[in-house]
């Protein structure tokens, strides 16, 4: 998210600052308007297809203009998505006929939404704790909430309120979501112009700075989740007009469109440039790439790599020109060439440095009496952010015993939580090595399903198979890895859009591959690793002890672990002191990859074949394990050993709620308590 | 390059010649289109096939053209998908609903400009929308009431369910924990949503066998995951006779594994094989999406089609599971109802493919979109 931050400093442009600082905004305006014009010419225009655009996309719209303020604000709301959810249940089931519950209804969707805020922002900015650790706590306890209040689809809409949201503003003129969108815009135009708008802005930019400058810096982020909540909430009030209906399910498939939406409108994740505008630009966008899809028929197996596409080509067009990444490499390189050529080279320069004097050394005797820095003292920061972790899942362990009188005494039962948290600590070093360079990987999901899909094809249940058929999985892991990699690194794409466009991609990649029916499945060699027995456990368990030792090894103490940390600390600096930026997120990247291919293979083992969709489970669950392991999502901090304890965390716990009666939503709801109180001591 | 010149010219002819007759005809099939959510599961995919297989049909593909979509996991762009669909002329739109209730608005647009719109599998509950769909209660209730009779009324359960918050989900599990309230000897011992996936299955099992061990379980009962469920048993040292009854999906490695001990089948490997499993199983029918293609050539043809259609709730059980050499129509008609491993590769494959409505789609139907050939 930080990966764009080590562009040169910008020259002037000659069209002028306003469409330099508006740059994002307007290229995905133009993008929209070109889909929009292939869609009308290929459809024709007419006020029923004018309506039906705008009320479309006006729930995602609406949501991602809630999402920008706290994106601005430097933060990340993976709650949204639920919050539209619990809204759109609280309608579905308590709104009466009347015109006063109409209303009244209508204001409490935003009051809702507006009270999630606040408890999110009163976490985020009061408590300093870290945004997507709160959000996604919150995410849990309001989808628990809404499982509550209605556990399946059903509910009425009032006809008024949905003429209200969706029907005409002036009959056979102005449909009124798009005036619902014009208010929206308007609100955001008038926030941004306030004391608050320009908080917002200083705030995502330098927090330290916007501080040292007077800016109320705890107000404007608990203003940001506030307002962002509100329109959640107001999301939730046009979804529940657009559907008549309620479905607790409704919002959860958004979020991702949300953050999709955000960072095509030109919103830069980290915080400080973008707005509200593109955002709302980019939702539409999204939207109307259905109607693309349709009128091109594109096939229903490819649908998923069209839209992937689509998605990278529409951000491209930001990043073109003498300042995108490509051009400057290039420049780079070209350079480089001619000073070789011309053996002008820093390196040819053979300049002797006299050496500089030190200091005598101080005797022995003097040190002494000032007691050394014990290893408690040095390791104090990493401890602090590492323990909360290790807390929570002794007081899990401790719970389990007590309810079930057989936890840490039961040999059984460490081996079944180490086999469950295998998969997490695979992917916790993959995605915690792309957190901390400030990025985050969404392909997660189908490169799992993918290298799990085509290494069961060619094992087929062949030992020897498996030999070679293993490696080369890895390997694909990797190499498509490292085309995110390349893909951030050369095209400037954010880690999120191209990430999830690959995500998009290899999905339509394995069913294409699969046709639909994955076939084939694991030698018995591989069953046996995940499922076997090998001196008195898993064999995987010795692997998983193996991984974790070579994890914390990789990121604590290797040249490529110290150029991770480096780059997300801050690219511009990493690249001063000599570090390859470029090459460090392509590994990373890769390594990621990597890391996907393997719990693809061991789920195949595990499973005893691989099926479509099974990665669809590990997306979130691998940046909370991450992220509660005490990892800065903004980049540069954290340990291995750190998300480690945030697996065997969350697994001890989802394993501790399995094992009792509790209805899914309480469970869902304790789980979000859990996370929140164990970080709760994890401020910065 | 020069001698490849005229024969390309002259395919590019031929391609125009043949396909100008096909272009006119196909103005006058009616456009219909597959409105379909998340394809990413094995189900929707082998559902997607037999549709298209069905497409593909003589009889089908002389008079509509099919057009296929995929909307996603998102409600809002399968509305917009629908809209768009009404926008491009369709006559008919089948559709797979994302939400049985955040449809009705478009729907309703949707026949009052007279198109026909036909879920299947899952319901829209918007009264002019047609439905194809099993009776899931039922599922929830015959399921149920197999399992408590064959544990004789007593026993500790394990329950499996499908996705929280879906209207299928609510219906099977309310209609089952109806049928265990009755036998107060069985009891729930542990719940987790195991969300219509195998793999799912096994992890949420394998946390609940953190804490539980197998000999306090009498039975299961799961929307999906038996055949996990009885490998796992196998790995924990539990041998074929003693595996606990299990009622759940239709997959065809569960019904490989109900069959005789010693059955002989081709490609069977580690739990994928015969023993004798206790099993009871039933299915959400994977050809529901075909038929409603056919529907839909009877409405446009002028014929009544009803507005709900209940689909037959395939039942098997140990003495009804029998395999199907080919698995051609005709094979399945005569009652068998379990395909060769070495055939279908996926024990997770749902093998409830067979209708007496649906004479076009056999095994290849579902594994390759292709039509069964006539004779």
């Amino acid at each position: 998210m930080t990966t764009m931050a080590y562009a040169p400093a910008r020259r002037r442009s000659r069209s002028g600052p306003f469409l330099v600082r508006h740059r994002g905004a307007l290229v995905a305006l133009t993008v929209f308007l070109v889909l929009l014009a292939v869609v009308l010419g290929l459809s024709g225009f007419s006020y029923f297809q004018f309506g039906f655009i705008a009320s479309g996309g006006a729930s995602l719209a609406l949501a991602a203009i809630g999402q920008t303020f706290v994106i601005l604000s430097g933060g990340f709301d993976l709650s949204a998505g639920a919050v539209i959810s619990l809204v759109n249940v609280v309608l579905g089931s308590g709104m009466g006929s009347g015109a006063g519950s109409q209303i009244a209804f209508g204001l409490l969707a935003i009051v809702i939404g507006a009270a999630v805020g606040a408890f999110n922002g009163f976490f985020v900015a009061f408590v300093r704790m870290q945004p997507i650790v709160v959000t996604l706590s919150t995410m849990f306890i309001v989808q628990g909430t809404t499982l509550l209040i209605s556990d399946k689809p059903g509910g009425t809409i009032a006809p008024g309120f949905v003429g209200f949201f969706t029907g005409d503003a002036i009959p056979s003129v102005l449909p009124a979501p798009v005036l619902v969108i014009a208010a929206a815009a308007a609100v955001w135009l008038a926030v941004k112009a306030t004391r608050f708008g320009v908080g917002l802005y200083a705030v995502g930019s330098d927090t330290d700075a916007a501080f040292a400058s007077g800016v109320r810096v705890t107000w404007v982020t608990f203003r940001a989740y506030v307002l962002a909540g509100a329109f959640y909430g107001l999301s939730g009030a046009f979804v529940s007009a657009q559907t008549g209906s309620s479905d607790p399910l409704v919002g959860g498939s958004m979020l991702l469109q949300i953050f999709a939406a955000v960072a095509l409108g030109g919103t830069v994740f980290g915080g400080g440039r973008g707005g509200a505008i593109g955002s709302i630009i980019g939702a539409y966008t999204l939207m109307i790439a259905v109607n693309i899809l349709l009128a091109l028929n594109v096939p229903a197996f490819y649908s998923s790599v069209a839209e992937g596409v689509l998605l990278i080509l529409a951000v491209l067009g930001g990043s073109t020109g003498r300042r995108a990444p490509l051009a400057q490499y290039l420049r780079l390189g070209a350079l480089r060439l001619k000073a070789r050529r011309e053996n002008s080279l820093a390196s040819a320069h053979r300049v002797s440095f006299a050496s500089p004097v030190l200091p005598p050394r101080a005797p022995a005797e003097a040190t002494a009496d000032r007691q050394a820095p014990g290893w408690l003292t040095r390791n104090r920061a990493n401890l602090r952010y590492t323990l909360p972790a290790y807390a929570g899942l002794a007081v899990v362990l401790v719970v389990t015993q007590v309810l079930k009188g057989h936890a840490l005494t039961d040999p059984a039962f460490v081996n079944s939580l180490l086999v469950l948290a295998s998969f997490l600590t695979v992917l916790a070093l993959g995605q915690g090595a792309v957190i901390l360079t400030g990025g985050l990987d969404l392909s997660l999901p189908w490169m799992i399903s993918l290298v799990g899909i085509v290494v069961a094809g060619f094992v087929s249940g062949s030992d020897p198979a498996a030999l070679w058929a293993l490696p080369l999985g890895l390997l694909l892991g990797a190499a498509l890895g490292a085309v995110n990699g390349l893909g951030i690194v050369l095209l400037g794409l954010p880690p999120i859009v191209m990430t999830l466009a690959m995500n998009g991609i290899l999905q339509g990649a394995a069913l294409v591959y699969s046709g639909g029916t994955p076939s084939g499945f694991a030698s018995p060699g591989m069953r046996r690793v995940m499922t076997g027995h090998l001196l008195g456990a898993t064999p995987v368990v010795w692997g998983l002890i193996g991984f974790v030792l070579a994890a914390s090894l990789l990121l604590g103490g290797t040249i490529f672990g110290r150029r991770v940390y480096a780059v997300g600390n801050s690219p511009l600096a990493a690249r001063f002191s000599g570090v390859g930026v470029g090459g460090t997120l392509i590994g990373v990247y890769a390594l990621s990859g990597f890391c996907s291919a393997l719990v693809g293979i061991m789920l195949a083992s595990f499973n005893g074949q691989a099926s479509l969709g099974m990665g669809d489970e590990y997306l979130l669950p691998s940046i909370a394990a991450v992220v509660v392991g005490g990892s800065l999502i903004t980049g540069g901090r954290g340990r291995y050993p750190g998300m480690f304890g945030g697996v065997l965390l969350l697994t001890a716990l989802s394993t501790l709620l399995a094992g009792t009666m509790l209805p899914h939503a309480v469970r869902d709801i304790i789980f979000g308590l859990v996370v929140l109180g164990a970080v709760l001591v994890l401020r910065d | 390059m020069m001698f490849q010149l005229p024969s390309i010219r002259r395919a590019a002819l031929f391609t125009a010649l043949t396909m100008l007759p096909v272009a006119a005809h196909a103005q006058e099939k009616a456009k219909v289109f597959l409105s379909m959510s998340y394809i990413g599961n094995d189900w929707q995919a082998e559902a997607t096939n037999m549709i298209k297989a069905m497409a593909a049909s003589p009889a089908i593909a002389a008079k509509i053209a099919l057009q296929v979509q995929v909307a996603g996991p998102s409600a809002q762009r399968q509305i917009q998908q629908i809209n768009a669909m009404v926008q491009e002329g369709a006559k008919a739109i089948i559709v797979y609903p994302i939400s049985p209730t955040a449809l009705n608005r478009v729907v309703k647009n949707a026949c009052s400009r007279g198109v026909m719109v036909i879920a299947y599998d899952a319901q829209i509950t918007e009264p002019c929308a047609y439905d194809v769909h099993i009776d899931q209660e039922a599922a929830g209730r015959a399921g149920g009431e197999w399992l408590a009779n064959k544990l004789g009324g007593k026993g500790n359960i394990v329950v499996i369910t499908g996705v929280p918050g879906t209207s299928v989900d609510t219906k099977r599990t309310e209609a089952a924990k109806a049928v265990f309230t009755r036998h107060p000897g069985i009891k729930i011992v542990a719940e987790a949503p195991g969300m219509w996936s195998q793999a799912v299955a096994r992890t949420e099992l394998s946390k609940i066998l953190a804490t539980q061990s197998w000999d306090k379980i009498d039975g299961l009962w799961m929307q999906v995951g038996c055949f996990t469920a009885d490998e796992m048993q196998l790995e924990a040292g539990i041998p074929e006779e003693k595996l606990k009854p299990c009622a759940g999906e239709g997959s065809n490695g569960g019904r490989i594994q109900m069959l005789p001990k010693g059955t002989p089948v081709d490609g069977a490997n580690g739990a994928y094989r015969p023993m004798g499993a206790p099993r009871f199983s039933y299915a959400s029918v994977p050809y529901s999406g075909a038929y409603a293609l056919k529907l839909v050539l009877d409405k446009l043809g002028g014929k009544d089609v009803p507005h709900d259609t209940v689909l037959p709730l395939p039942q098997v059980t140990n003495a009804t599971v029998k395999l199907c050499k080919t698995g051609t129509w005709k094979e399945m008609s005569e009652g068998c109802n379990v395909f060769e491993p070495s055939a279908v590769t996926n024990p997770g494959w749902f093998a409830s493919i067979y209708s007496a409505q649906t004479p076009e789609v056999g095994l290849n139907a579902a594994l390759k979109a292709e039509p069964e050939k006539l004779d």
